[in-house]
């Protein structure tokens, strides 16, 4: 039997993860000389405070990359769940545990039929995250007729306006969750059968990994990562919106696939993840400080992605000789 | 009983010359449009237009570019209850674009194969929608296009507001507010958007006309959603130690950006925006503790689909009318505010609107 190919590619995925913090250095340095209100303080901790939503979003979609599928519905759970949470909320701090409860489930089951459509029916991931999508979202308009109301309890801004020791709270559940996953990932079995699934279905099947279970159980921590994303977000901003999850769509694979992560799948980590939404936070950030056009804003950006990305593959080949 | 004899009297004095004033307003604003004024005026411009008389009840088509949003959703509702209190219409027909400008075409086509009297349109593409409501005029149906503009003219009657007038307004009196070299923040819509990028052009010949040096920091698009307006504030806050005001056409834009400041703990500014509950709310609570803080606001009345209704059965019914009907809403400043603020309603009510708050409840 041929060795799996998570195993060879193990080393790989370490020079990878490494090339991501060399892009975002070197951007952070060239957005700092260019634009030196980057290198403030201040500027540091709001740069932490607004990639963790993108951030705690792509942590899931990273485990749906490596298992060499894709996430289009994430962008619809953000939607349904901030619509959600507020609806149920009210202002009021008694419904705080039941609406984060029921919009566990709803992203949970949002998750498991993804996941189902794709192993058991056989229906490509792009199609079937992508009509989840549409159901999703389609389903958030039905819900709130256009019209969303309610809002987030006082006591659950903390969450996402709240600074512990100075530092913001979502930025410090970002890292958390971002860490203690990855070195999970990176750890357990569990992390193990992910990367088997992603880099050979087929020899995962053969070493006796239920690749079914594992297939579906990425699709539903992508559902879960957007779900909690949603509800730091939604503290954020303490209100619902119908157009909220959009802006996730794409970036959010963006922030893996620059992290280092393969949409081939089995090649990747959440560490590289958190490099990648830095990358991405701090470009957008960027482009937007030094007052441009949104035109030029927009090419900048695609430039400077596709740049990297190139960059950091002709070090990766260079270094593995 | 004297004092209260005076106040009658006072009253009755006051109302009648209102009467006298809405008389003389009817008479300069000539051919407008005067039966669905609700808060604000309306102005008639461009050539005059009529169609032979139909006789009615009519079945009158809208083809709505979208519905995903709360304005939308007003004025549909609204729009449904007037014609189903109106006697002159006897069916109304809804179709939604959703947000495709070739999917639009299509619903249009549909409509006119439906032949229905008249079609009402909010387009998503100004230039896309021109040709087929062309056909349909040809056809004999009466074309109404409101809110967002229609290229080419060729249409029966347009009405909705000015974008760039608003944002003269808006800009003028933010000018004043703000102090000389003043560092300002400008937000657009959905990058790209004609509405907008009108409204803005406005707003930048106001600063000029104002005499004082004001800078733009940035004029960057927060789709008029608060979150991303919080998220650019927030940067913009950290980048710039001064930050003197906000220009930007949705109360959305205006309401995060303030969010950011209190966020922040820095001062709040002057802005500009729409009647957008959330901001007339936000500067109810805060504006004792922030002197500086100002609001110049201009709606986007969500009752002009009902106007449209009415245009469409009163140039069915052969009255003629300008092909132009320009709604001109007033100012909200922190003078009148209140009368447009619904604190008991969600952020999300654009409150420029005919429906009752127990109708905006059930809505909500």
């Amino acid at each position: 039997m041929k060795p799996t190919k998570s195993f060879s590619t193990l080393p790989e995925s370490f020079n990878r993860i490494g090339a991501v913090w060399f892009a975002v250095a070197g951007l952070y340095a060239l957005a700092s000389i260019h634009s030196p209100a980057m290198f403030q303080y201040g500027q540091v901790l709001n740069l932490l405070q607004v990639a963790a939503f993108l951030g705690i979003i792509a942590i899931g979609q990273t485990f749906v990359l490596l298992v060499g599928g894709i996430d289009l519905s994430q962008a619809g759970v953000v939607t349904l769940v901030n619509i959600l949470s507020t609806s149920i909320m009210v202002g009021k701090a008694e419904n705080i545990v039941e609406a984060v409860i029921l919009c566990l489930f709803v992203s949970l089951f949002v998750g498991f039929i993804n996941g189902l459509l794709i192993t058991i029916f056989r229906v490509t991931p792009l199609i079937t995250t992508l009509s989840m999508n549409s159901l999703v979202y389609g389903s958030a308009l039905v819900y709130t007729g256009g019209m969303p109301h309610g809002k987030i309890a006082p006591a659950f801004e903390f969450l996402g306006q709240g600074h512990f020791l100075g530092i913001p709270v979502t930025g410090i559940v970002w890292l958390t969750l971002a860490i203690s996953i990855g070195y999970a990932s990176l750890h357990t079995i569990y992390g193990r059968w992910i990367y088997a699934v992603g880099a050979n279905p087929q020899a995962a099947r053969l070493m006796g990994i239920p690749v079914n279970s594992v297939l579906i159980s990425a699709y539903m921590m992508s559902s879960l990562f957007a779900c909690l994303g949603a509800l730091v977000l939604t503290s954020y901003i303490g209100l619902p919106s119908l157009g909220i999850g959009d802006q996730f769509l794409l970036t959010s694979i963006a922030a893996v696939v620059v992290g280092g992560t393969a949409l081939t799948g089995g090649v990747g980590s959440v560490f590289g993840t958190i490099g990648g939404t830095l990358f991405i936070t701090i470009l957008s950030s960027y482009t937007r400080l030094i007052n441009q056009p949104i035109g030029i804003q927009f090419m900048l950006q695609g430039l400077i992605i596709a740049l990297s990305v190139l960059m950091y593959r002709l070090v990766q080949k260079n270094r593995l000789g | 009983m004297e004092k209260k004899i005076k106040v009658m009297f006072r009253k009755s004095i006051m109302s009648s010359s209102l009467v006298i004033v809405s008389m003389f307003a009817l008479l300069a604003f000539g051919n407008a449009y005067a039966k669905g004024i609700r808060t604000a005026a309306i102005t008639g411009a461009g050539k005059e237009v009529s169609v032979p008389a139909k006789k009615g009840p009519f079945r009158i088509g809208f083809s709505n570019g979208f519905s995903g949003n709360s304005w939308r959703a007003m004025a549909l509702d609204a729009l449904r209850n007037a014609a189903k209190n109106n006697p002159d219409v006897s069916e109304l027909i809804v179709v939604d674009g959703q947000g495709d400008v070739t999917k639009q075409v299509g619903d249009i086509e549909n409509l006119m194969a439906q032949n229905v009297d008249a079609i009402m349109v909010i387009p998503n593409s100004g230039t896309a929608v021109a040709p087929v409501l062309r056909k349909a005029m040809r056809a004999g149906i009466v074309t109404v296009p409101f809110n967002l503009p229609v290229e080419g003219g060729q249409y029966h009657a347009f009405i909705g507001t000015d974008p760039s007038k608003k944002g003269y307004a808006t800009g003028k009196r933010l000018a004043v507010e703000l102090p000389d070299n003043a560092k300002i923040l400008a937000f657009d819509g959905i990058p790209g958007n004609s509405y907008t990028a009108a409204g803005w052009k406005g707003a930048q010949q106001a600063f000029k006309e104002s005499g004082k040096n004001i800078e733009i920091l940035a004029f960057e698009p927060c789709n008029w959603q608060e979150d991303k307006a919080k998220v650019i504030m927030a940067d913009m806050i950290a980048a710039h130690p001064k930050i003197d005001g906000v220009w930007s056409d949705g109360g959305q834009c205006a309401a995060g950006a303030m969010k950011a400041l209190i966020a922040a703990n820095r001062p709040l500014i002057p802005v500009t925006g729409d009647d957008y509950n959330g901001i007339l709310k936000l500067y109810d609570k805060y504006h004792a503790q922030h002197s500086n803080f100002s609001i110049s606001l201009i709606s986007e009345p969500t009752w002009q689909s009902v106007v449209a209704m009415e245009i469409a059965v009163s140039l069915l019914k052969g009255e003629s009318m300008k092909a132009q009907q320009i709604i001109q809403p007033k100012l909200i400043t922190s003078e009148n505010y209140k009368e447009l603020m619904r604190p008991e309603l969600p952020d999300g009510v654009f409150t420029d609107t005919n429906l009752s708050d127990e109708a905006l409840r059930k809505l909500f």
